[in-house]
Formats: structure tokens, C-alpha cells, sequence
């Protein structure tokens, strides 16, 4: 009988350390901090590719029978997947991952976004009041949201609670660096014209003042119209042009040649299994934009 | 055995102490040293504890936009667990407890406000004009509701507004969710949905009750607003009803824990639907007459008879459905779906005014398949985006026919040939598919086209009488098919205007065109579409 009992246990116990946490991310960026914190004792599933813009995706059953085994699902928030995650968490069964539950972790609260509030007008375009969704252009944030992460994923798995937390201050210390040596090269940064509201955090990072958008509003391409209203207010100075893999480039080709500036298509997320140098890469090839 | 007998003991002798220790003046100075020195810690405690708020307050007073440095928090970012979990939960029978995480740390950042249900309301007018008035498909005007009374997804001609449909949904408790969805015209409110959903069962198992658009098939559970052209397949419309397997009943389903995705579910439902479970109930038929008395005065006469149908309570319809998709990367995806259902139900009546009256009394099957695929390459706004999809349903309905005449004011007596036992037995057969696929040529702009088929298999008893002035004989027709295309431009994912055009062919040797405008647009909380 006891003997029977301690192998229980034992086995019990070896169950117990082999288990990895199951994490979700919605995107890859989010992806890679799930793996940056939670290291060899969970393992990631990413379900939407870096190609894709976030806002537009949709639910596909393949979503609903990864979050159907997870443990944890970790999504950007601020309405970033309203198109796709809440059907898709409907669809789960799975109760451990629905919103209000430990397995239910939005990075966005868990750390200060900016252009927070606004009228809850879509006459305003695809707007977002609970603030600018794409924080992940913000190293320092995501080390925050490391942190809540690490708390989480140590309340879920205990034992492992210390590494979690050692993880993430290993994350947070990289890319206090990384910004520190950033800042360091960014001396009178010139304006910026990004496409879409996306690119704000590193903007506000490098102190860069941000000249205007693509977008006439959130969501809304660009018109010819608003396109000569950009032409007519910024000529003469100087700037460089943002976008992302998945805009069209159209209208910063037109901008770029009126202007005279450069345009640059950068991706704005990883690789589906990027590292976290993948990220800090990421993020430099829009520094290295920005600076020349 | 031994360890708890040395613990018991154990206890005796402790107690025993307590009890048998006097206090000495030593004893007592030294507590009070102690008790001076415990204050003294208590004190530094305090002071450190109001460092610490000063602290945090001061952080929390900067601006929301400031460049604050995450640093080395001291504190934990969230509160410890309030109950030790250990290790994920695995256990599929040991979900997370049920109760909420505190307040304040649920983690979710929306703009709803904290306690409302997520409102939603959409708007869907349409244009339409007919080239020709053409009658339903021939073998399929009967049992599908006629007047599309109140709420209808028929199209009519001239300018409608189809529905102001207003949504509510949120969670009632840690258990379950609720949706209300109803529709509103200037007449009258119909609930076109409305069901609670659990949230909280464990093994991937989930129970829904309430009005809802039946899982069967793959566009039954679709709201017009999810339709990608402006009328629905004639599929949904006359092998189910107007508003498709719409039923008040319960859910059960189960999504398998595999790599890919299995659900499996089934429906017990009340059976209302006039294509698959049309039900009448008992009662008496009445007619009233006013003919020419014996002195030619006008005599009104009240004419008065059971109908002869049986009176089945609820639940009369029973489905089931699986669907299955393979995990096919980011760029396609693709889901099979196999339904089928029973009823125990199907009558119909029909009452003429000679005086005649024919009712049709059985039960009912179907089975359906269905297929789903979609391409996207994540171009902006739709652009290049494919979806597939088809749809094949097979119907039978088995019931025995009576055609009966007033022989007195209460009396039906049988008429031929159902006074002919052999001939009072019809099975019906029937079937219906569509096929569509709608392109994304162009940012915000997509096209398709549409095929819609009925009565392949189209074995049908007719009404009317035959040469030999029989009635209720077989009559074998054939398919009538209507061709689709329509353009759609979607401005936001909130609005879209479309416009489609469709050539009608029907067995009876009746075509025509149909030219339909469509706008729909949804206003508030607008929910996430399913797969």
C-alpha cells in the first residue's frame, strides 16, 4: 500500500514537472514575450501570421481547437482582435481561457497606453478608446507587460513561478538597453508620416514628431485628396515614411515622390517563431529608418 | 498507524502543560519585554508601509502618456493568487474554479461600459425589381409559408426596409452568457434569436437554450447580415422555412480535444418549422357558408368538423451535426459538415371553399452536407480573399394524405382516391443545394456568383385532380434553378452596399430576372463573426 501510494505521488509529482503551460498568443510579437518569459516550461502557439493586419482578421476553426487545449491566452487587448478573438474564445469551450479568468491575459492592461479615451465615434474612423493598441512598438512596455505576464504564468504554475519572474527582469533588462543604445543614436529626429496609427510608441520613444497619416482616418485607405492635403502642408520639410508589410504602398510612393522623402515598408511583427533579438531587430530596422 | 498515535499523544501532553503552568513574576516581566518589543517592530512596519503609499502615489499621479520606465518593481504587478494553484490545469472534469478574478485585476481593457449588455443594432433596406411575378419552385410552394407575414426574409419589389435588428449580449454570470437579437419593424418586434450559452462546462462541452438558428449545415445559423448576397440560397429557405431551422429548444455540443477541429452536437427542438417539422395540431375546421334558403332568403350556415390531425406535444424535432476542418496553415481553410434531424411531426391542411378539406399527417427526415472554403493571403481589406461554399440538403416526408368533403354540417367524409387506402400513403422526396464563391477583386470590393438548385430529386403529390378526377396522385417534377451574381463594396467592416442580379428558371417553364440594392450596416458593439 505504500509503496503503491509513493509511486502515486512520485508519478503524480513527474506529471506535474513535465506539463507545460499551454499559451495562446494572438500575434507573433506577443508570441515571442510569452516565450521570452516563459522559457522552456511552456509551449507557444501563435494564431494569427506576422503578414496579417491584426484588425482584420477572422475567426477560423483552427483558432478554436488551439485555444480549446490552452492554459493561457495572451492577446495585445484594446480591441486590437475584437474582429476575431471574441468568436473565436465562443467557439473554444474552453472555459479556462475566457475573459475574467487567469487564462484570459491581455497585455494591454497591464501597461499605460497612449490616446486613451476620444469619442467612441466611428464617424472617426476605426477608432480605439481604450487606447492606441500597438504598444509592442514600445520595448519598455512589453517589459512591463513581461512582469504582469510572469505573475500570471506563475499563478497558473507555481513551481516555476521564480523563473518566470527571473525571465522577465532577464527581458526587461535587454531592452532597457536596447532603448538606452536607440536613444543614444537618435539625436533631432526628423518627422515622420506613418500609415496608420501603429508606429506611435516608437515615435513617442525617440521623441520624433509625427507629421501626419496615410490614413485620412483609422481603417480608412488613403484618398487622393488627403493624400494632396499631406502634400501641400508638408512641403518643403523634411521627413521620412512608415509602413507596414500588409499597407499598400501606393500612397507613400506618391508622398515620397512629391515630398522628395524616403518611404520604407518595414514589418511590424516577427517571424511566427521570432526570438526576442528577432524582435529587438525588428524594432531597429524602424529606428535605423527614422535616423538614416 | 504508529505516527498517529505518537501525534495523539502528543496533543494529550501539550494540553496537559498549558493547563498545569502557573505564571511566575519572571514569566510575566519577560512578556512584557516581549510584547514592548513586538510594538516597537509593529511601528517600523507602519512607517515602511507609508513610504511604500506615498511612493506609488506619486507614481500613479503622472500622466497616463508620461515616458515612464517600467524599472524594478518591488511589488508583485498583480495580486498573488488567491487560491494556490498548482501547475496548469490539465484535468479537463477540473476546470478553473468558476468564480471571477477580483475585481480590478480581470485584465481586459474594453470600451463597454462595466455592466451593460454590448449593444448592437443593424439596418438592412433593400431595392428590388422583378422582371416577372414568379410563383415558388414548383413542388416546394407547399408547406413554406405564404404573406411572409411580420418579419420575412422574402424580398419584395419597391423599396423595403427588411429589418432594424437589435442586439444585446453579455455575460448574465460566471456560468453563462446571453444573447437577445430582435427584429423590428413598423409593425411589430419578433425575437429572431435569443439564447443563453454556458460558459463554465468543462471537456469542451457547451449547452444552448433558448430561440436560436439551428447548428445544421453551415449557413442555417447566418444572420442576413452575414449573407454575401442580398436573399439567402433558396436551400435554406424551402427545405427548412423562411427564416431556415429557426427553433426554441436546447443544444448540446462538443468540440473534441484534437489537433483539428471536431464538433459534434445535438438539438432538441420544439418543431415549428414549415419546411421540416410544419405543425397544426388538432381542432375542428370550420366554414362558414351563406347560400340561398329554401325561400331563397340568404341562410347562413356554420359547417363544423374535426380535422382529424394528432396533437403531439413538444419537443418534435431531434438534429444532430459534425463538423470537421483541418488545421490548413494561415492561408486556407476549409470545414466539412454533415447534419441530419427527425420529426415527429409534419402535418399540413388545406382548406378549400367548396367545402373540401385535405390535410397531410406524418413525420419527416433529412440529412445535409455541407463545405466550406476559404483562402486569404492577408491583403488589405479583403483584397484577393476567396470564399467557397456549398450546400446540399435531402428531404422526405412521410404522411398520409385525406381529402375530405361536408357531407353534413358535421361530417367529413373521405373523397377519392384517400377513401382508397393504398393511395392515402405519399412520400415525399426532395432536395435542394446551392454553390457560391465570392472573390475580393479589390480592396473593400468583393463579387461572387450563386447556384441554386431544388428538386433534383423532386417526387411530389399533387393537389389538383388527374384525368380521372383523382386527387392527391404523384406527380414527379423536375429542378428549377435561379443564377446569382452580385458585387458588394464594403466601406468599413461596419457597412456594406451591394447589388445583384439573378435569372430564375423554374421547372414550370416560368423564368425571369430579379434586380436587387442592398444596404446594411451595423451601428454599436459589433460582435466578432464566427467561422
Amino acid at each position: 500500500m505504500k509503496k503503491f501510494l509513493a509511486g502515486l505521488i512520485l508519478t503524480l509529482i513527474s506529471i506535474q514537472a513535465v506539463a507545460e503551460v499551454r499559451v495562446v498568443a494572438t500575434v507573433p510579437n506577443m508570441g515571442m514575450l510569452a516565450r521570452a518569459v516563459g522559457g522552456d516550461a511552456v509551449s507557444v502557439t501563435v494564431l494569427a501570421p506576422p503578414d496579417r493586419d491584426a484588425h482584420y482578421l477572422e475567426a477560423r476553426p483552427s483558432m478554436m481547437s488551439a485555444l480549446r487545449r490552452a492554459d493561457i491566452v495572451v492577446a495585445v487587448g484594446a480591441e486590437l482582435e475584437v474582429g476575431w478573438l471574441p468568436a473565436a474564445l465562443q467557439g473554444a469551450h474552453n472555459p479556462r481561457v475566457q475573459p475574467g479568468r487567469s487564462g484570459y491575459f491581455e497585455g494591454a492592461a497591464h501597461t499605460s497606453l497612449i490616446q486613451v479615451g476620444g469619442a467612441a465615434d466611428r464617424a472617426q474612423g476605426d477608432v480605439h478608446p481604450a487606447g492606441n493598441p500597438h504598444y509592442y512598438f514600445d520595448p519598455e512596455r512589453m517589459a512591463e507587460i513581461g512582469y504582469a505576464l510572469a505573475s500570471r504564468l506563475g499563478e497558473l504554475d507555481s513551481d516555476n513561478a521564480d523563473q518566470y519572474r527571473a525571465n522577465a527582469e532577464e527581458f526587461a533588462q535587454q531592452a532597457e538597453d536596447q532603448v538606452a543604445e536607440w536613444k543614444s543614436r537618435v539625436d533631432d529626429p526628423p518627422g515622420v508620416v506613418f500609415y496608420h496609427k501603429d508606429a506611435d510608441y516608437l515615435a513617442k520613444l525617440l521623441d520624433a514628431d509625427i507629421l501626419g497619416y496615410l490614413e485620412p482616418l483609422p481603417g480608412i485607405p488613403p484618398t487622393a485628396s488627403h493624400l494632396r492635403e499631406l502634400v501641400g502642408s508638408l512641403r518643403g520639410t523634411d521627413g521620412v515614411i512608415l509602413y507596414t508589410d500588409f499597407q499598400s504602398s501606393s500612397g507613400a510612393d506618391f508622398l515620397a515622390r512629391e515630398l522628395g522623402w524616403s518611404a520604407h515598408q518595414l514589418p511590424n511583427q516577427i517571424a511566427i517563431d521570432g526570438s526576442v533579438d528577432d524582435y529587438f531587430s525588428m524594432i531597429e530596422r524602424w529606428v535605423e529608418a527614422i535616423v538614416r | 498507524m504508529k505516527s498517529v498515535m505518537l501525534l495523539a499523544l502528543g496533543g494529550v501532553l501539550m494540553a496537559g502543560i498549558a493547563v498545569a503552568d502557573e505564571p511566575t513574576l519572571g514569566d510575566l516581566l519577560r512578556k512584557i519585554e516581549a510584547l514592548e518589543e513586538r510594538d516597537q517592530q509593529r511601528q517600523e512596519q507602519i512607517d515602511r508601509l507609508e513610504r511604500e503609499l506615498a511612493a506609488e502615489r506619486e507614481t500613479e499621479e503622472r500622466p497616463a502618456e508620461s515616458e515612464e520606465r517600467p524599472g524594478e518593481p518591488t511589488e508583485q504587478p498583480e495580486r498573488p493568487p488567491a487560491t494556490a494553484t498548482t501547475g496548469p490545469q490539465t484535468d479537463p472534469l477540473d476546470p478553473t474554479p468558476a468564480r471571477m478574478r477580483a475585481a480590478g485585476s480581470t485584465g481586459e481593457v474594453t470600451s463597454g461600459t462595466a455592466f451593460n449588455p454590448a449593444i448592437s443594432v443593424i439596418l438592412d433596406g433593400t431595392y428590388a425589381h422583378f422582371s416577372d411575378d414568379l410563383d415558388d419552385p414548383p413542388g416546394f410552394d407547399f408547406g413554406h409559408g405564404h404573406g411572409h407575414g411580420g418579419h420575412g426574409h422574402g424580398i419584395e419589389e419597391g423599396l423595403n426596409l427588411r429589418e432594424a435588428e437589435l442586439t444585446l449580449s453579455g455575460s448574465v454570470d460566471p456560468y453563462f452568457d446571453m444573447m437577445v437579437m430582435a427584429a423590428i419593424s413598423d409593425s411589430n418586434i419578433e425575437l429572431e434569436e435569443a439564447f443563453i450559452t454556458t460558459r463554465a462546462l468543462p471537456a469542451g462541452t457547451q449547452i444552448k437554450a433558448g430561440k436560436f438558428f439551428s447548428d445544421v449545415g453551415y449557413i442555417n445559423k447566418q444572420h442576413i447580415h452575414d449573407w454575401q448576397f442580398v436573399d439567402q440560397p433558396w436551400m435554406r429557405e424551402l427545405m427548412f422555412g423562411d427564416e431556415g431551422l429557426n427553433e426554441v429548444g436546447v443544444q448540446a455540443s462538443w468540440l473534441l480535444p484534437t489537433d483539428t477541429y471536431t464538433r459534434l452536437g445535438f438539438e432538441v427542438l420544439e418543431g415549428t418549422s414549415s419546411g421540416i417539422a410544419n405543425f397544426e395540431g388538432d381542432g375542428r375546421h370550420e366554414l362558414v357558408t351563406v347560400l340561398p334558403g329554401d325561400d331563397n332568403e340568404p341562410q347562413r350556415n356554420r359547417w363544423r368538423a374535426d380535422k382529424n390531425l394528432t396533437d403531439t406535444n413538444g419537443p418534435r424535432l431531434f438534429t444532430g451535426f459534425a463538423k470537421w476542418a483541418p488545421d490548413l496553415g494561415f492561408d486556407h481553410a476549409i470545414q466539412l459538415g454533415a447534419s441530419g434531424g427527425y420529426s415527429r411531426v409534419w402535418q399540413n391542411e388545406t382548406g378549400h371553399s367548396s367545402g373540401r378539406l385535405e390535410t397531410w399527417d406524418g413525420d419527416s427526415r433529412f440529412v445535409g452536407a455541407d463545405l466550406v472554403y476559404k483562402y486569404g493571403r492577408g491583403g488589405l481589406m479583403g483584397h484577393g480573399n476567396f470564399v467557397l461554399q456549398a450546400e446540399y440538403v435531402y428531404r422526405e416526408l412521410d404522411v398520409e394524405y385525406q381529402s375530405r368533403q361536408f357531407s353534413d354540417f358535421s361530417t367529413l367524409a373521405l373523397t377519392g382516391p384517400s377513401d382508397d387506402p393504398d393511395q392515402r400513403d405519399q412520400r415525399w422526396k426532395q432536395d435542394a443545394f446551392y454553390l457560391q464563391g465570392v472573390y475580393g477583386f479589390a480592396p473593400r470590393w468583393n463579387a461572387g456568383l450563386r447556384m441554386d438548385g431544388v428538386g433534383l430529386t423532386n417526387r411530389t403529390f399533387d393537389d389538383g385532380t388527374d384525368d380521372l378526377g383523382r386527387r392527391g396522385m404523384r406527380g414527379d417534377l423536375g429542378a428549377s434553378w435561379r443564377y446569382s451574381s452580385q458585387v458588394t463594396f464594403a466601406p468599413t467592416e461596419f457597412s456594406r452596399l451591394r447589388g445583384q442580379v439573378s435569372y430564375i428558371d423554374l421547372d414550370d417553364g416560368h423564368d425571369g430576372w430579379q434586380f436587387m440594392l442592398q444596404y446594411n450596416m451595423s451601428l454599436g458593439v459589433h460582435g466578432a463573426h464566427a467561422f
